[in-house]
């Protein structure tokens, strides 16, 4: 099972005010169908209702759903766990219709998501894009992903897809590894630099 | 809270690690919609059978969304459920036929396809059309089964055998396809291949298929023939007219017979290709080469039919040419995909759109010329010429077929090109000084491995560009690892045998005067081997570093604002390349030197003679560009942040410039690649970028410079003379851009300035535009 993460080009948009806009948390079994028809609507790979459950009863404080007037208009499906000695985030799903696309619903969906997962101990976030979804790449490079690899033809499409990686700051090894690196760059590094000049 | 159902595990089958029966007869009864759970994973996840509400059925009515509880089973398992009578999930799902029997019997493949013979002819060649746009689909990443195996008349091999063409025909592509899936097995390209080698199920080995040339050619025979019968002046009609023609629209003769024919010898050539190509050594090559000639001068020739076949079938050929699967036009008649889906081979369940026609010609066109440059290398037993034409062969971005064909040419009983024992391709790499061809040196561990490490490398190097950055990161840390164990290898147990060195060079001396041997002492040589391995161990993996940095480029990984790292990492990769690369030559120009016994003057002569090797003064180039680089995209992206009004670039929401420049060069890091680099090094290397900083104007100006003059040191080599040139056009456009930057002022707002590839694949040019 490999789900995919997208927000595509709009096309045509509705203007929305700032406070249009309510974003909530998964709140339980009324709200997974809601999840289920955005993105069956939007995605192309084949979803049972077992992938739904899988990630919104494991990790129902990862997935958000976005509001406008009583419409779900957009959704975050996540997870976390550990990945080769690494407890790691990731973005299974996320949906926003074309109409509301491009006025930072999904930005605010996986801000939220990732704030979760940060706060939960998480060292690093990662996903996979379609290398096409231009849209989803800008809006995750915003954010401090990084295209870590490129996987080839992922997508049951054929289509190659970036795997996208945030690592967050490990704030007491970073002083430190400041500390080794000033010794480091007085001598030897400068030299370095120097030489090859 | 509902109520489980506990299922009767099937005893007569047991349950593996990787699998639950159980015998769910009972619930399917009563259960329209039920769930099957296939391929369930082994569980330590949370047992969630509490805590799920309405997960288990209440009674044996299964309803929409329901699943039935095994004992290792979690919701993790339960992702893999198919939903059956879902066409995207549901494989078994009956589309229009139960069986191929059941095809067959229903008129899905007539043989013949018609009683009428021109129509039959007319269908054969969509049939052929059909199978070549399926093998192009399959070759480009597709099942077998989805694709070439759609083919009904494929699945039946003897049902075809009262007619010859098509007969012929079928034999020869399942002879194809197995030809392809060999090589393709047999060189390993990695995850690519899994789809692609599936087979199981096929009759893909039909009885007499390697008699296949035969009968091609028999049939071939006939229908030229047939077409000098047609072309036959009047007079001469009689003499011929015993032989029957093709089909019965003597207007029609003449084109039919050309259609078939081109068809017909480009499967044939094809074939001979691909067997030429698998002959051990290369010695195929040559003969490999005609045919490919053949094949694309028949390619040219089923293309003109198109026009012929088009207006025939439907008077017109005008639209629609992106779509279709055939020349004509027409759908062709006898296949159909879905069968293999619920009979054989593990087939995705959905349908796969099979390329177009043209598109399929197209890309034989493409895989063809691949095939000619590959069998037109020379086997250069020099590792450094063979990394260079695998690198430049890359550039074409060969698919999987010809890549595969390249890796199994490289590298073929562990020896290259299965000829040349790796270590002899060490030693001359390594430019090692002579010695006993037999000695127990090469059979030392960690020089056998050190040749393991070689034929990795060249393996990878044939993988798709994805794959291949992925597998040199990693091989690095093997490099280092590799290095230290020689390092210590050379140190401890090579002092035992330069003391058995010691009783050889005495008779090795008298053996062979006039060599270096001769002149050095048993110790002094195990010195210089270490010495010429060592460099040597390090320059590859400076290679393999700068390599998995370009690759980076070609593949989009960085975004423009990582441009400053990644070229200052370049830079530094670059110039410990170079060091190393100018140190292996120096040693074996000392030595060289040495043979020459110029003993008393060859220090002098060394400091006077000698000059900067060009290959040196290439990666000179490529240093002076990736400085220069680095400071320009810092600059520019201060610019464009400062512009946006925008903070300090190293500030996201989540991390900062840090976190990103660790995790883009993690596997360098890893490898202390180069050793010692880190972020900080980086951060203060950025500190004095500033426009009017000279070092930015000069790196340009002396990369142009030597570039120039090292045009005639490369008059030979037409791929350097062509990356010369392009290093000379980055290096010109962005020195006047930066001139113009300059006299413009600082990086102004209504200056747009952005970085392109358009002279160089990983080398920037800088586009100023008034906005």
């Amino acid at each position: 099972m490999e789900p995919i993460a997208t927000e595509k080009e709009g096309e045509t948009t509705i203007e929305l005010e700032g406070s249009e806009i309510e974003y909530v948390s998964y709140g339980g079994e009324h709200h997974l169908p809601l999840i289920m028809r955005l993105v069956d609507e939007e995605l192309s790979e084949p979803y049972s209702i077992f992938t739904y459950r899988y990630f919104v009863y494991l990790w129902p404080q990862l997935s958000f759903l976005a509001f406008h007037r009583g419409k779900c208009v957009g959704t975050v499906v996540c997870k976390m766990g550990e990945h080769r000695r690494t407890f790691r985030g990731y973005i299974a799903m996320l949906v926003v219709l074309k109409p509301y696309r491009g006025q930072g619903i999904a930005t605010e969906l996986v801000t939220r998501s990732i704030k979760v997962m940060m706060e939960s101990g998480c060292e690093e976030v990662t996903l996979e894009a379609e290398v096409t979804n231009k849209g989803a790449l800008a809006l995750y490079g915003r954010l401090g992903f990084i295209r870590a690899k490129r996987l080839f033809r992922y997508y049951l499409n054929g289509v190659d897809a970036f795997r996208l990686k945030l690592l967050f700051p490990r704030p007491e090894l970073q002083t430190s590894l400041q500390m080794m690196a000033t010794k480091h760059e007085n001598h030897e590094e400068r030299h370095l630099l120097q030489e090859s000049l | 809270m509902a109520e489980k159902v506990r299922l009767p595990i099937n005893p007569s089958i047991p349950s593996g690690e990787q699998t639950v029966w159980a015998d769910i007869s009972l619930l399917l009864d009563s259960a329209c919609k039920a769930i099957v759970v296939e391929y369930l994973l082994p569980t330590e996840e949370i047992d969630s059978n509490e805590s799920v509400r309405g997960y288990y059925s209440s009674d044996a009515n299964l309803r929409d969304g329901e699943l039935i509880h095994g004992e290792n089973f979690n919701l993790f398992a339960a992702m893999s459920a198919l939903e059956i009578m879902d066409p995207k999930m549901d494989s078994g799902i009956v589309r229009r036929y139960y069986s191929v029997d059941e095809a067959i019997d229903s008129g899905a493949a007539p043989v013949p396809l018609s009683s009428d013979r021109t129509v039959d002819v007319q269908c054969v060649i969509d049939i052929m059309d059909h199978l070549l746009a399926c093998e192009a689909t399959w070759h480009k990443g597709h099942s077998l089964a989805q694709t070439v195996f759609s083919c009904i008349y494929l699945l039946k091999p003897d049902r075809t055998s009262p007619h010859a063409l098509l007969h012929s025909y079928c034999r020869v592509i399942r002879a194809t396809c197995n030809s392809v899936v060999s090589v393709v097995s047999d060189a390993r390209t990695n995850e690519e291949e899994d789809l692609f080698t599936m087979t199981y199920g096929l009759p893909l080995k039909g009885d007499g298929d390697e008699k296949c040339l035969s009968m091609l050619n028999a049939v071939e025979e006939t229908i030229s023939r047939q077409l000098r019968a047609c072309k036959a002046p009047p007079s001469k009609k009689r003499v011929v007219e015993d032989i029957e023609p093709l089909q019965t629209n003597p207007d029609l003769e003449e084109e039919f017979c050309k259609a078939l024919l081109c068809r017909i010898r480009f499967r044939k050539h094809f074939y001979h290709a691909l067997t030429a190509m698998k002959r051990p050594q290369g010695r195929g090559l040559e003969l490999a080469r005609k045919h490919i000639a053949c094949c694309l001068s028949e390619l040219d020739s089923i293309l003109k039919s198109s026009e012929f076949l088009c207006s025939n079938a439907c008077g017109t050929c005008e639209d629609g040419l992106e779509d279709r699967t055939t020349a004509s036009g027409c759908q062709p008649i006898g296949f159909d995909a879905s069968l293999n889906c619920r009979l054989s081979a593990p087939t995705p369940p959905r349908a796969i759109k099979i390329l177009s026609w043209i598109k399929a010609v197209e890309y034989f066109q493409k895989l063809l010329h691949d095939l000619d440059i590959l069998c037109s290398y020379s086997l250069d037993p020099l590792l450094e010429g063979v990394l260079r034409f695998v690198v430049e062969f890359q550039k074409f971005q060969p698919d999987l077929v010809a890549r595969a064909h390249l890796q199994v040419l490289l590298v073929h009983d562990g020896k290259l090109y299965g000829r040349d024992p790796v270590f002899t391709v060490i030693s001359k790499a390594a430019a090692l000084p002579e010695f006993p061809k037999d000695h127990e040196i090469q059979n030392n561990e960690v020089l056998v491995q050190l040749g393991q490490l070689v034929i990795s490398l060249l393996k990878i190097l044939c993988t798709n560009a994805a794959w291949q950055r992925r597998k040199l990161g990693k091989i690095l840390q093997d490099w280092r690892v590799s290095y230290m164990q020689l390092e210590l290898a050379f140190k401890k147990e090579f002092r035992d045998i330069s003391s058995t060195l010691i009783d050889e060079a005495g008779s090795l001396a008298e053996l062979i005067p006039s060599t270096a041997i001769g002149h050095l002492s048993a110790s002094s040589l195990c010195d210089k081997i270490s010495k010429h391995i060592l460099v040597w161990v390090e320059e590859q993996t400076y290679w393999i570093a700068s390599r998995f940095l370009v690759l980076g480029f070609e593949l989009e990984l960085y975004s423009p604002n990582e441009y400053c790292m990644v070229y200052w990492y370049m830079y530094v990769v670059f110039i410990k390349l170079a060091e190393k690369t100018h140190l292996k030559m120096l040693t074996s120009h000392e030595t060289g030197k040495r043979k020459a016994k110029k003993k008393k003057d060859s220090l002098k002569d060394l400091a006077r003679d000698y000059q900067i090797p060009p290959g040196v003064l290439l990666l000179q180039c490529h240093i002076y560009l990736a400085e220069a680089l680095t400071m320009f995209s810092f600059l520019q992206m201060l610019a464009a942040l400062r512009n946006e009004h925008k903070v300090f670039p190293s500030l996201g929401p989540f991390n900062t410039e840090y976190e990103r420049f660790n995790q883009h060069f993690e596997l360098l890091q890893k490898a202390s690649i180069p050793d010692p680099v880190t972020f900080f090094s980086y951060e203060e290397s950025t500190m004095n970028a500033h426009l009017s900083n000279p070092v930015m104007h000069n790196c340009f100006k002396d990369a142009l410079r030597i570039a120039k003059e090292l045009r005639s040191s490369f008059s030979h080599d037409p791929e350097r003379v062509a990356e010369l040139r392009r290093i000379e056009q980055v290096a010109e456009h962005n020195g006047v851009a930066l001139n113009l930057i300059c006299r413009l002022g600082t990086l102004e707002p209504s200056l747009k300035v952005y970085f392109e590839f358009s002279h160089h694949p990983y080398f920037a040019t800088v586009v100023v535009k008034r906005s």
